[in-house]
């Protein structure tokens, strides 16, 4: 008990302090997710589809969903973005790790100009070779109603430059433990897979879930690449075209509809991953 | 179970700093070999140019028949036990144990064999399911001895094992690696900064400092006859004491004077004083502090000193003296040489006398610190050298130790 009253505040005043930040961080919490709690209920709203001013539908439906699944592409374009995402996620996973561990443990020629290359180059704007990348896409005939492979390449080409936080994290891991496992008998690959990978968990789990979500939320590179072939559209780009003048009064419910089901996918990760997320395991390896 | 033999092997950094010059040993079959010096001294990086993990910059090392220099560390059929010790720590006791053995493909009983018989050796048995987290110190220093033993291999390195275990701790692994050396009969490298354990453990001792050896031979040989002046202090404590001296020919015989004490030189000495082409006047004598007698005042060849402070340690009493040179001396006084009321009245004094046990004396050279009587001694390097050699320096391994001990 008496450990317990040292973090009680005692004072009227701190008291008081406590109470104004709560109440500033309660309105703040409020505010932010006033939309997305409008955005659920026009999603389940019946008596119209175009935009209101109040929250509460008066009358609820399925309707809007049902719609999005039997009269548009809704389901071609949730398909696509899913596909690209899942072959990101496994690409763009394997190739940072792989980047980060051999910058994190190898010593090589150029390995310093290398890192600092591709951070240099990170901090351009991925849309300033835009239309580049379109035109060579184009060459290999993947765009419009090839986008999905197309968009795939262009997710995971550049991953690799992604390494800093994978390797700020190999870079913990002891390197006596490679050492050990060299001299056990193991090859750098087996090092990786049996040794390294295996403590990464939390790294891994971080990168499939950017890697996941990047590509599932892309529109400027997807509106681009896709351009005027409406099957091949991924959510971020074929929800964003109801919102035009002439479709909005029409289709604003279906778009709250498709755009709560997008936000499932990446919420349901979150959560199945997250309690590998919260810490490390190298605990034991070494004297610490 | 092979010898190892290192011929002029050299290590230089990519920054140019020389971690190791020159480095020639040969290490018989089922020797135990004990690197020593202080921090930074390239001991570590010898040992790990054995396993492979380091390039060698040049020179060659051997292990039985085969030269390494280019061989994966994998292949050279080699243990290592590290310091912090890299235990596996998403698998358990066991399977760290066994997982050398599964890289190479043993059927599943003949590990499941070895393994126990590897804990059975270590006392850790009971510890097999366990993660290495859940263990203790002691405990995971054993594991990863185990893991080592288990392959049987050709050569057995260890890298300060010990110095992440209390002292207690420490003192009875030491004497279990004794034991151990016993039943497993192989060639063991150890590295080590502690000089007890180099001492206790070693069949021969490699003394090393700024990546030069200076001194390879028994305990017994570096104690008694020190190559130079870095290995005669580094060796033993509290540490040998040396006093400016004047060595003269008198006849047949040496003497060398201390402040007007006379002490004749050993024969052993003498010849081979007698064989060098130049006797130098100046020398420096080392005398360990139990070699200082304390004498009755009024004695005849007696060193005058005065008493700064006494440490009582319980079997033997250390008295830091200043007799009028550069730096004070030590001596070391066997309590139980004295009774209780002699004890008394030795640390009441501040006035005392003192000789120099004749037969255990060292003479050094005061230029390079050479022993006059060891041949082909050692100069210890310049200081100046190793100022430079420190800043650049990039065994990083000596360094983050310095830094984590600050």
């Amino acid at each position: 008990m008496s450990e317990n009253k040292k973090f009680r505040s005692k004072s009227g005043k701190e008291r008081t302090v406590r109470v104004i930040i709560y109440i500033f961080l309660t309105v703040l919490c409020v505010i932010w997710l006033i939309p997305f709690i409008y955005l659920i209920f026009q999603a389940f709203r019946g008596e119209s589809t175009s935009m209101v001013t109040y929250i509460i539908p008066r009358k609820w439906t399925f309707d809007n969903f049902i719609f999005l699944f039997t009269k548009t592409n809704f389901g071609h374009w949730y398909l696509n973005t899913f596909i690209i995402a899942l072959f990101n996620a496994v690409l763009q996973t394997v190739i940072v790790l792989c980047v980060a561990y051999a910058l994190s443990r190898m010593r090589f020629k150029g390995r310093k100009f290398l890192m600092n290359l591709m951070l240099v180059l990170g901090m351009f704007p991925g849309f300033l070779s835009m239309i580049a990348t379109y035109f060579i896409l184009k060459l290999f005939g993947l765009t419009s109603e090839n986008a999905v492979p197309g968009l795939i390449l262009v997710y995971a080409a550049s991953s690799g430059m992604g390494y800093y936080i994978a390797k700020g994290f190999f870079d913990t891991i002891p390197k006596s433990l490679d050492e050990a496992a060299r001299i056990d008998g193991a090859s750098r690959a087996r090092v990786f897979f049996r040794i390294i990978m295996p403590m990464a968990k939390p790294i891994i789990i971080y990168t499939i879930m950017m890697a996941f979500i990047a590509p599932w939320g892309d529109f400027m590179y997807a509106s681009l690449i896709t351009f005027g072939h409406e099957e091949a559209y991924n959510v971020a780009v074929g929800l964003y075209k109801w919102l035009d003048k002439e479709h909005i009064s029409n289709y604003f419910t279906i778009f709250c509809a498709g755009g709560l089901l997008v936000s499932i996918p990446i919420t349901a990760l979150f959560m199945a991953l997250q309690k590998y997320y919260v810490e490390g395991v190298t605990g034991g390896a070494v004297k610490g | 179970m092979a010898e190892v033999k290192l011929r002029n092997v050299k290590k230089q950094y990519d920054n140019g700093f020389v971690a190791v010059h020159d480095f020639n040993l040969e290490i018989k079959d089922k020797e135990f070999i004990v690197l020593v010096g202080p921090s930074g001294c390239g001991k570590s990086t010898t040992l790990r140019m054995i396993a492979g993990l380091e390039d060698i910059s040049g020179g060659e090392i051997s292990i039985g028949e085969n030269v390494v220099n280019d061989m994966e560390p994998k292949d050279r059929d080699i243990a290592m036990v590290f310091q912090n010790y890299a235990l596996y720590p998403h698998m358990s006791v066991y399977e760290n144990i066994a997982f050398g053995l599964r890289l190479r493909r043993l059927p599943n009983d003949e590990i499941h064999k070895k393994v126990c018989e590897a804990a059975e050796i270590l006392g850790i048995t009971e510890l097999l399911g366990r993660k290495p987290k859940q263990l203790s110190g002691g405990q995971r220093q054993r594991v990863a001895i185990g893991r080592a033993i288990v392959r049987v291999p050709k050569v057995f390195l260890m890298d300060e094992p010990l110095s992440n275990l209390d002292a207690k701790l420490r003192n009875q692994m030491r004497a279990e690696i004794i034991l151990l050396r016993e039943k497993i009969q192989t060639t063991f490298v150890y590295v080590t900064h502690d000089q007890t354990e180099a001492m206790t453990l070693g069949d021969r001792i490699v003394i090393m400092k700024d990546g030069y050896v200076m001194q390879v031979g028994t305990p017994q040989e570096l104690f008694n006859h020190p190559a130079n002046l870095f290995v005669a202090g580094f060796i033993g404590t509290p540490q040998m004491n040396f006093f400016d001296a004047k060595l003269k020919k008198d006849g047949g015989k040496y003497t060398v004077t201390v402040r007007g004490a006379a002490i004749e030189v050993p024969d052993y000495i003498c010849e081979k004083l007698d064989a060098r082409s130049q006797v130098p006047e100046d020398v420096i004598l080392g005398a360990r502090p139990e070699n200082l007698l304390i004498r009755p005042s009024g004695s005849k060849n007696t060193i005058k000193a005065h008493m700064k402070v006494t440490e009582m340690m319980g079997s033997e009493m250390h008295i830091h003296a200043d007799y009028g040179g550069e730096k004070d001396i030590i001596l070391r006084v066997q309590t139980s040489d004295l009774d209780e009321e002699a004890q008394v009245e030795l640390m009441a004094r501040t006035d005392f006398e003192f000789t120099i046990r004749q037969r255990t004396i060292n003479l050094f050279d005061p230029e390079d610190g050479r022993n006059l009587a060891v041949e082909n001694a050692v100069p210890v390097p310049k200081k100046n050298e190793t100022a430079v050699t420190e800043d650049n320096g990039s065994n990083k391994k000596d360094k983050k130790n310095r830094k984590s001990k600050k």
